[in-house]
């Protein structure tokens, strides 16, 4: 217990700061939990390991977390991991009942945050030797497995899929990067793009413009007038919330934390797969399936509780294997770094006392950003009420802040916000599916990467069903996945048929 | 802690997060180089030695050129393009021997710098490029791998291409060339990216050895011989006289007598004409050829009083680094020299 002498006010004062500094870098679109971290990294010198720590793991809760508010309020995806929270978020807003989705999504991050705390604390070792058993394979099929979500997702199966490919397409514009063992020679472009895209489209940009500004630009057409009177009259009516919301929902809320931990202990495939995952599990296993993606607060609870997961997960492998989980922890093993700490399998024997500050402030500053955010929404909620031709501006305004920062500069990451912004808004007035696309688009590179890298290593396709039986098991579950979308189409085209002759009976009676 | 200073103390934390974030305002200095300097650096990982070394050195270079300094992880390619575009001297970059290996090795986005930009002042070494084998390898040692791919066996090595993981590699293809003839293409590269791909190569058993670091991989060295995850040393790249630099200690658990087994003469890698391949991996700065001499000047001027007071050393050897000041003129005419060795060894094996 040497470590509680660690523990001081400075010490929780600086994981409390680290919480609100990272919710509002989080809230920020285009500002992530990630850039927050690494714009305090250096003040680790300063500060010290557990000081440092402190600070750190609080941004990276709270920036995590903060994803959330622009995600329901305004469809922008604060964090690129929340963007499932805008699928049924943004519609709860809409109908005025953003601060009860609000409240959903911070109890459900503080569950997510503290069950991953949980299962880290008791478990990390042996998870990580779990997680190595993981190679291209498998990760190539969490990675599809977390695509199938498309046909679920997708109001017209084809054009999801369509959609879907096209993200893809997009995701492999720029090079295929040596660092993941490629040759570095751009593609899928004219010679005179080379110096924009040569590292491809920025993730943040194309997330921001084609939620956020063609969100904006699709309310803009609607005329401001109406759209304000109609937010008046919405708002306050059917915002209130009760811990029933989360009746009959635990298991939603377990599972998807769990698939938020175990996502994030797999080095390499990425934050965002990890709510992508949760949200068609229980799009799949749930029984009352048909809301999500209107506004169902079973969405918003997947999502974030697996989001928040994520933060525990990605910490495994950092501490035992030495190898960051996630973007956020590749920046946070500077920490370590710095103090010439070494993090590798030997890490948690031999720092108890650096472990169990870490894990008391992951755990702390869980609970700051539920009391910060809990009580704080209220008022934050009143965003939307705010005119929309002031609103609108500032958006956008902070918007184009974010996508230059995101890469420390760069001008064309502004213009990739704008084309996607208005890229978004086309998509959707031809009929093209945003959701799809974009999980495409997020999805798409490492999906390349591991598929290829799988070949590279195994020579054979046949690799990909024979490699090991977590290999058969993914297949199961994506063949479940496939199916399962199928047989609920057929299913509501069955109803709707049998609706249609009623409806048709009914108005001629009536004529 | 009197509650007093725990005021001050989160309260200049508060401070320090506002000045990282971008608030802060160019302070004055007297020399050429003024306002805010981005020192970008060729890794994007923030967890890695090109950040860990450059901190160090920029942390004190702006302590004493009074300046506000900060290093932006920005990968190499974006660093490049950074560095192309500004002459003023406000944007600097801190990068190692792959800046030149890169074009070596024709990588896509890198150029020749002695030619493109001015070559700065060498700041350190990291000794610990290292190549490792499972713990239960059959392999013991390097003259086992050299041995058995002279003898027709498949050795397969996971490297990231195009650079300082490479160059390693290239060295043992050409040692296999002048010893064993004809069987150069029983060395297989594995092709990967970052060093959980390496090792991960290693767990799946699909490399025999992998291009790795003493600081990444010594807690693996240490794993009991049943762990999968267990790793043994069979080659640290660095030079005999650069390890001996080491602080006693070592890395970790593995000190530096037990460091000095890795490298020549206990394990050789031949280069021909008697001579063994060794490499360093060098820290130095490169400049945008345009950019005012005198800042070129005032860079070593102020690193060469940095080194003179002797505390940076120790920092530097605490973080297991080798400081290696040249000034700019010096650091210039050895790397060019170095690169021209390595062109050798890699227009062999073509």
């Amino acid at each position: 217990m040497e470590f509680l002498s660690l523990l001081d006010i400075t010490f929780f004062l600086l994981a409390a700061l680290g919480a609100l500094v990272g919710i509002i870098f989080g809230a920020i679109p285009g500002m992530t939990a990630t850039m927050a971290v690494a714009v305090c990294l250096p003040l680790t010198y300063a500060l010290g390991l557990n000081h440092g720590l402190a600070l750190l793991l609080g941004l990276y809760v709270g920036g995590i977390s903060g994803g959330m508010v622009p995600a329901v309020l305004l469809n922008i995806p604060g964090t690129p991991s929340s963007i499932t929270t805008t699928f049924d978020g943004y519609p709860m807003a809409q109908k005025g009942q953003g601060e009860r989705a609000l409240k959903v999504c911070v109890i459900a991050s503080l569950v997510g945050g503290l069950i991953s705390a949980i299962v880290l604390f008791l478990f990390a070792p042996i998870l990580a030797d779990f997680s190595i058993k993981f190679s291209y394979v498998e990760k190539f099929l969490i990675i599809f497995l977390a695509l199938t979500v498309i046909a679920s997702l997708s109001s017209n199966m084809l054009v999801g899929i369509f959609s879907g490919v096209i993200g893809v397409w997009l995701s492999l514009v720029g090079t295929y990067s040596i660092s993941d063992g490629g040759n570095g020679k751009t593609r899928l472009m004219f010679d005179f793009m080379e110096p924009y895209l040569f590292e491809g489209f920025s993730l943040l940009p194309v997330l921001i413009g084609i939620f956020g500004i063609s969100t904006i630009l699709l309310e803009a057409e609607k005329g401001v007038k109406s759209g304000l009177t109609n937010e008046k009259i919405k708002i306050g009516k059917g915002a209130g919330f009760s811990l029933s919301v989360f009746k009959g929902r635990l298991t939603n809320l377990v599972r998807s934390s769990f698939i938020g931990t175990f996502v994030g202990m797999l080095p390499g495939v990425g934050g965002s797969a990890a709510s992508v995952l949760a949200y068609t599990q229980e799009r799949n296993l749930s029984r009352d399936s048909s809301e999500m993606g209107k506004g169902a607060p079973q969405g918003l609870i997947a999502s974030e509780s697996a989001n928040n997961a994520l933060t525990g997960g990605a910490l495994i492998p950092l501490l035992s294997l030495g190898i960051p989980g996630d973007s956020t922890t590749a920046v946070l093993i500077g920490a370590f770094t710095l103090q010439g700490v070494q993090v590798g399998p030997l890490f948690i024997p031999e720092n108890a006392d650096t472990w169990y500050v870490m894990m008391t402030a992951l755990v702390f500053a869980n609970f700051v950003m539920f009391f910060l955010m809990f009580y704080a929404i209220k008022y934050i909620a009143k965003v939307i009420m705010v005119p929309k031709h002031i609103l609108f501006p500032i958006i956008v305004m902070m918007c184009v802040v974010g996508a230059y920062a995101i890469n420390y500069g760069i001008m064309f990451d502004v213009w990739t916000l704008l084309i996607f912004g208005v890229l978004g808004y086309l998509v959707q007035k031809v009929g093209l599916e945003v959701a799809p696309l974009i999980i495409g688009f997020i999805l798409g590179s490492s999906a390349e990467v591991y598929f290829v890298k799988t070949l590279e290593s195994f020579g054979t396709l046949s690799i990909f069903f024979t490699k090991s039986p977590i290999a058969v098991v993914l297949w199961i579950l994506i063949l479940a996945s496939v199916a399962f979308s199928i047989v609920m189409r057929l299913k509501s085209r069955r109803e709707l048929k049998a609706d249609l002759p009623a409806s048709r009976l009914n108005k001629e009676e009536l004529s | 802690m009197k509650f007093s200073k725990t005021i001050s103390v989160f309260g200049s934390a508060v401070l320090m997060a506002s000045l990282a974030a971008g608030a802060s305002i160019a302070s004055a200095a007297d020399g050429p180089l003024r306002g805010n300097i981005r020192v970008v650096i060729g890794s994007t990982s923030t967890g890695g030695d090109t950040y860990q070394n450059s901190s160090i050195v920029v942390d004190k270079l702006a302590e004493r050129l009074d300046l506000n300094m900060k290093v932006d992880a920005v990968g190499a390619t974006a660093a490049f393009r950074a560095l192309d575009r500004d002459s003023r001297g406000n944007t600097l970059m801190i990068f190692h021997d792959q800046s030149y290996l890169g074009y070596l090795y024709g990588v896509e986005g890198y150029d020749n710098i002695f030619e493109k930009y001015t070559v700065g002042p060498t700041v350190a070494i990291n000794p610990g490029n290292a190549y490792l084998v499972p713990k239960d390898s059959p392999y013991q040692n390097m003259t086992d791998v050299m041995d058995a791919v002279g003898n027709g066996e498949t050795v397969r090595v996971a490297i990231q291409p195009g650079g300082v993981s490479e160059i390693g590699f290239s060295a043992m293809k050409n040692a296999v060339s002048i010893e064993h003839p004809g069987m150069e293409d029983n060395l297989v590269a594995v092709n990967t990216g970052s060093q959980a791909d390496k090792n991960q190569q290693l767990f799946d058993g699909q490399a025999d050895v992998i291009n790795g670091s003493v600081q990444a991989n010594e807690q693996y060295t240490r794993l009991p011989e049943d762990d999968q995850k267990a790793m043994r040393f069979v080659w640290l790249t660095a030079r005999n006289g650069t390890i001996e630099q080491a602080p006693e200690d070592g890395m970790g658990q593995t000190d530096r007598e037990q460091l000095l087994e890795f490298v020549e003469p206990n394990v050789t890698v031949t280069m021909g004409d008697s001579e063994n391949f060794t490499f360093d991996k060098e820290f130095f700065f490169l400049y945008n050829k345009d950019m005012d001499p005198a800042i070129v000047e005032q860079i070593d001027t102020a690193l060469e009083e940095i080194y003179a007071e002797g505390e940076i050393q120790e920092i530097q050897k605490n973080s297991f680094f080798i400081p290696n000041f040249k000034p700019s003129d010096e650091a210039a005419a050895y790397l060019k020299d170095k690169m021209t060795r390595y062109e050798g060894i890699i227009n062999n094996i073509q």
